[in-house]
């Protein structure tokens, strides 16, 4: 019985350390050490064997079994790495090559636009809205303080739709609006304060060259509550500014004429190039106008205006901002198109690339 | 509107002592905004006054002088270096004479070779074997043409005969004996409200106040009162059109002197763009760059006489403001005749008319160099009627701009005595009488009141009274101070601009100055929510992106061309009444059409197409018919189109991709119907899902007849999402199912059956049969070798399982047996 284990372990000793792959190994292992492998039978044996014998027989078989299982685990190892090593040489790829993409899609650059200057506004408490494209006169311009006679009233400047006019006698003809402004009448009706509004919508002029498309998208802020003053205006403005030109960029407002606000401004974002000086390194920026860059028009809500909604002016007040998106977004970006109507004219070789 | 200032100009009304740089960047944040700021007279840099001392002739050539110049003490800038300033130039001029004051371009000067091309550095030459140290300029080749026209293209620029006052010695800059060294030229943006600051004194007046320095303007002052009579002064005047023309004064003078105008005024107005014509036209231009009142000139003696003259003025003539009769035309100073509808408002003789009013002079009544007695007019025409004319027309002019932005009918009083002042010292002439003055409205100031607490809550900051009043002092408001409470009278050149107490609140706050203006945030919790339409779309814009779709963004409106090549009909549609193009005529009622152009663009472009737009589209509000008197339901929809060369039956991509969208937002149980009318949709394969009766998308493929038309070589899937509908079934929270405890098992059912039974209804019967059958999925349909004629072959996995226990696969084997036979009973398959 002795021989035989001594036999027994030359045997597994030659046999795993010469096994030359991982299967071969696995084979061993239930051939020489397994449940019913040859060891196993092996030691079933010592029932036979005389009391004394015992103790020393099974000492030994434990010990042949502990150094098969001991080079079993050697050599396994020993495979499994030069297995791994051998990757290098059989499985070697040309990284270089491009990987496999899933199907991209692609945010148009105004949906994105829009997105950044909702999420901007929505912080500090804006809710957006919508409003009617098409729309009755009142809204588009009458209840904005706009006379009659008003230029943008007239057929070459604004879109009018082939329908009648209204059965409701103020609120006049049908337009297609040419500014997002039109939903500050909308707003004011519904007589929840306060109005914090973000309206971005579809906008539409009789111009079409490289820097006008005769459709283009606005935004609108509206805040109308007790005690709205100058001073919040100048606060939306730098908070925009910052958020979404970056830190250091602040807002500045000059005198404009607009009928549906007074005062009325344009507003400036400073010049991302020259940090607002008008020169880089002695020479002019070749950017902006001496620091600063006109982005769009804000200003304090008409009265005129609340009280065509039926607002107190002495109780309320307001102000109202708002500029094209197209136009911040290509500020933003710097991205220069050499004509804006490529927005709206579905070329893939365009959108794909925002 | 922007107007060019010189500064130096400026500072004759205002006491300026800032850079022009200074000046600009404050002026701007308080008032018209200064755009740009270049200097006067760089053109002119390397050109001197020199003086000729002696001409010879060139000895190669018989057109060429060659011609010495004193040019002072500068140093001759090549050539013999002697140290005496004296140059040898060779010149080919016209009209060179010895003791003549020329303008002489050394080298480094930039000139236009006979006034045209590029501008060109002068360099060190030689003409014919002699060398010339420069150029003797002719006056366009150093931008000067306008200035100083000239008969014959050899003359060169003499300077004495055409500026007798210039007193300046040889070697003298040019720019300086002109009188530009060191001035600006301002390009200022003035607002549409402000026509008051369409001129040199408005801007000055703007400037006191911003800055608070002395406003030295002097309105000038004839003197002689002005005749209110219709038919004095030499003119029968009346105003036909009392609504268009509140004011006209017409002033004639007789014996006039028609020349060419002093230096000085023509460099006024070649700094203000305007070209210089003769003197009376200057006159009138400079009256208008200075006060920003329009003027015009007539030759009296081209108008006709008032019919009914009177025998004690014979020479009277008739001046009528009135609407143009039908029929007339005016030929325009422009030289271009224009037909006069009745709207636009004329100036007329006893017969025709001699001017668009407010816009533009007639060409055969204007003044010309043989002119001697003329008719002076300053008027104020109604802003709205002068506009609409020169729409009409499609004439503008730098009077009409003006006109059309609302000045007052105090104006033309001062403008008028300026004009006559003008005319008197250049052209001489005496006034007939006295200038006549017809108004057809009586003038009266308005006044508005604020409180002080108004200002200050809306400006946010506290401005005390004294400094308010100080404010609108400056602007030229008279102001009564009573308390709190202040009113203010509007000066004349404000009265269209002023029109409540608010505007008085922007007049303080901006010379105040806006910079010093905190700034707060109004940091809240948002009031309401946003639109839920916005909300979704967005989601679902999201979803479509990230499988791989992009998005497309066609215009509102659409030509009837495509719409007819996408099977709608336009008719019924709203239209545009005024469209810029045929291309942007008809309100779209679908997105499909631009989806297909758009496959049809960019098919060769891409081997799959993923697009996608969600907009609105505009129809008819339920139960609407024949003309539009409603607002357009403006309806959210999405499109899908799925695109892949090679790939003939693309519904699957778009199918797959709506039931993506109801899984996402856990829209379940819809039911699928087959499209039965519209007929855009392939007629074969096209199906529509409803919720509770509510269309919620259309899915298929567009019909061949219309992907043809736009020539598409493939075919196209297609899904348009009902928004409003989706978006009230969908939740972005999903109920939750446990994963089955016990392993579930994957068995496949192969079954024929007759083609035209549909793959749902085979599932639903399935699922019926068992609960323990958990799902059933499609993934094979086939016919042809091996399967009947008209019968089909339908693949499917149903999962099978328990909650209680592992099923034994005797179990499961007896399920799929139910499911055969069900199978057969309802739809008499049999095992494939």
């Amino acid at each position: 019985m002795k021989d035989q284990l001594e036999a027994l372990r030359l045997q597994i000793v030659k046999e795993i350390g010469g096994a030359e792959t991982l299967e071969v190994l696995d084979e061993l292992e239930i051939k020489y050490l397994g449940r019913k492998g040859e060891l196993t039978s092996m030691l079933k044996g010592l029932a036979n064997v005389s009391a004394e014998d015992r103790p020393v027989l099974g000492a030994l078989a434990n010990d042949v079994k502990q150094a098969g299982m001991e080079l079993l685990e050697k050599r396994r190892a020993e495979l499994a790495s030069s297995k791994f090593e051998a990757l290098a040489d059989t499985e070697r790829a040309d990284m270089t090559e491009p990987g496999n993409r899933p199907p991209e899609g692609h945010l148009h650059l105004v949906t994105q636009a829009i997105r950044e200057i909702t999420t901007i506004f929505e912080r500090i408490g804006f809710y957006r809205t919508r409003y009617p494209e098409v729309d009755w006169d009142w809204y588009a311009f009458e209840s904005l303080n706009m006379p009659p006679e008003h230029p943008a009233r007239d057929d070459w400047e604004t879109f009018f739709m082939d329908a009648e006019s209204s059965d409701k006698k103020k609120e006049g003809r049908m337009v297609l609006t040419p500014h997002t402004s039109n939903a500050q009448g909308h707003e004011l009706e519904r007589g929840e304060f306060p109005v914090r509004m973000l309206n971005i919508a579809k906008c539409y002029r009789r111009q079409s060259d490289a820097t006008h498309a005769p459709m283009f998208h606005q935004f609108e802020g509206l805040y109308v509550d007790k005690g709205v003053n100058l001073t919040h205006l100048r606060g939306i403005l730098d908070y925009f500014a910052e958020q979404f030109f970056g830190p250091g960029r602040v807002s500045r407002i000059r005198p404009h004429h607009f009928r549906f606000t007074e005062p009325s401004f344009e507003v400036d974002i400073s010049c991302g190039v020259c940090g607002g000086t008008g020169k880089v390194n002695d020479v002019k920026c070749k950017l902006c106008k001496q620091g600063w860059l006109e982005i769009g028009g804000a200003g304090m809500v008409h009265p005129n205006v609340l009280i065509a909604s039926g607002v107190d002016p002495k109780k309320y007040s307001g102000l109202a901002f708002g500029w094209g998106i197209e136009r911040v977004a290509m500020m933003k970006e710097g991205t220069q198109l050499d004509d804006i109507r490529i927005l709206y004219q579905n070329d893939i070789r365009f959108l794909k690339q925002f | 509107m922007n107007l060019l200032v010189s500064y130096d100009w400026l500072k004759e009304y205002v006491g300026l002592k800032q850079t022009p740089e200074e000046f600009g960047a404050r002026i701007s944040l308080s008032g018209p905004s200064v755009e740009k700021i270049f200097p006067q007279g760089v053109d002119l840099d390397g050109v001197y006054v020199g003086k000729i001392t002696k001409i010879s002739n060139h000895p190669q050539a018989d057109k060429l002088k060659l011609v010495d110049v004193d040019l002072g003490s500068l140093k001759p800038p090549l050539g013999k270096g002697e140290s005496k300033g004296e140059s040898r130039i060779v010149c080919g001029g016209s009209n060179l004479y010895e003791g003549q004051i020329v303008a002489v371009a050394v080298s480094g000067a930039k000139v236009r070779w006979h006034g045209e091309g590029d501008l060109i550095e002068l360099q060190p030459t030689e003409i014919r074997g002699e060398k010339s140290d420069g150029m003797i300029c002719a006056a366009s080749e150093i931008g000067l043409g306008e200035a100083f026209p000239v008969k014959d293209d050899h003359e060169i620029l003499d300077l004495g005969k055409e500026i007798p006052e210039m007193n300046v010695k040889p070697g003298t800059t040019l720019a300086k004996a002109l009188g530009l060294d060191g001035d600006v030229v301002m390009d200022i943006e003035v607002t549409s409200n402000r026509p008051d600051s369409m001129g040199m004194v408005g801007i000055a007046r703007e400037a006191a106040a911003i800055l608070d320095v002395p406003f030295t303007y002097k309105p000038s002052d004839l003197k002689v009162p002005f005749s209110k009579g219709g038919s004095k002064g030499g003119i029968k005047l009346k105003i036909e059109a009392k609504d268009a023309c509140s004011r006209y004064i017409g002033t004639r003078i007789d014996g006039v002197k028609v020349g060419p105008s002093p230096w000085w005024l023509k460099r006024r107005l070649l700094s203000a763009g305007i070209r210089p014509i003769n003197n009376l036209v200057d006159i009138t231009n400079y009256v208008m760059y200075e006060t920003g009142q329009p003027m015009h000139v007539f030759d009296v003696d081209k108008l006709k006489s008032s019919v009914s003259s009177d025998e004690t003025s014979p020479l009277l003539k008739e001046i009528n403001v009135r609407y143009a009769r039908k029929g007339e035309k005016i030929m325009a100073l422009d030289g271009k005749v224009y037909d006069l509808p009745d709207s636009v408002l004329v100036i007329a003789d006893a017969e025709d008319p001699i001017a668009i009013a407010g816009v533009m002079g007639g060409e055969e009544t204007g003044s010309t160099e043989e002119t001697v007695n003329i008719i002076l007019e300053a008027a104020a025409f109604d802003p709205v009627v002068v506009r609409k004319g020169s729409r009409k027309l499609l004439l503008q002019s730098d009077s009409q701009l003006r006109f059309e932005k609302g000045l007052s009918q105090i104006g033309p009083e001062s403008a008028m005595a300026r004009a006559i002042e003008l005319v008197k010292e250049l052209a001489g002439g005496e006034v007939v009488g006295a200038p006549v003055d017809v108004q057809t409205k009586k003038y009266k100031p308005e006044s508005f009141s604020i409180t002080t607490d108004e200002v200050n809550a809306l400006i946010g900051v506290e401005i005390s009274k004294k400094e308010m009043i100080d404010v609108l002092k400056r602007l030229g408001f008279k102001i009564k101070d009573s308390g709190k409470k202040l009113t203010a009278e509007v000066p004349w050149w404000r009265d269209h601009d002023i029109e409540s107490g608010r505007d008085l609140v922007e007049e303080i706050a901006r010379i105040y100055g806006y910079g010093k203006i905190e700034a707060v945030v109004p940091t809240a919790v948002a009031p309401r929510k946003s639109d839920d339409i916005i909300v979704w779309e967005d989601r679902i814009k999201d979803l479509l992106a990230g499988a791989g779709y992009t998005e497309l963004y066609g215009y509102s409106f659409v030509s009837k061309d495509l719409l007819a090549k996408s099977g709608f009909d336009a008719k019924d549609l709203l239209h545009v009444q005024n469209p810029l193009t045929v291309e942007l005529e008809v309100m779209r009622s679908s997105l499909i059409p631009q989806l297909l152009e758009a496959v049809a663009n960019n098919q060769e472009r891409a081997d799959t197409l993923r697009l996608f737009e969600c907009s609105n589209v505009y129809l008819r509000k339920a139960g609407k018919k024949g003309a539009w008197t409603d607002l357009p339901d403006e309806n959210p929809q999405c499109v899908i189109g799925y695109i892949e060369h090679k790939n003939g039956s693309p519904w699957r991509e778009a199918k797959g991709i709506v039931e993506y969208i109801f899984d996402t937002f856990d829209i379940k149980d819809v039911k699928w119907k087959r499209v039965s009318q519209d007929d855009i949709w392939h007629p074969g394969r096209g199906v529509q899902a409803y919720k509770d009766d509510k269309l919620l998308a259309t899915v298929g493929e567009i019909s061949p007849k219309y992907t043809e038309a736009f020539k598409i070589e493939s075919r196209v899937g297609a899904v348009q999402l009902e928004l409003r509908n989706v978006i009230n079934f969908a939740k972005t929270h999903k109920s939750y199912t446990p994963p089955m405890p016990f392993p579930e098992s994957k068995r496949d059912l192969a079954i024929v059956v007759g083609e035209d039974v549909e793959y749902r209804d085979i599932e639903l019967v399935i699922l019926k049969v068992n609960d323990l059958i958990l799902n059933v999925e499609w993934f094979d349909t086939y016919q042809g070798k091996g399967v009947a004629e008209g019968k089909k072959s339908v693949a499917m996995h149903l999962t099978i399982g328990s909650r209680e226990k592992t099923l034994t696969s005797q179990e499961i084997d007896g399920v799929l047996e139910e499911a055969l036979l069900a199978a057969k009973e309802k739809f008499g398959a049999e095992l494939r």
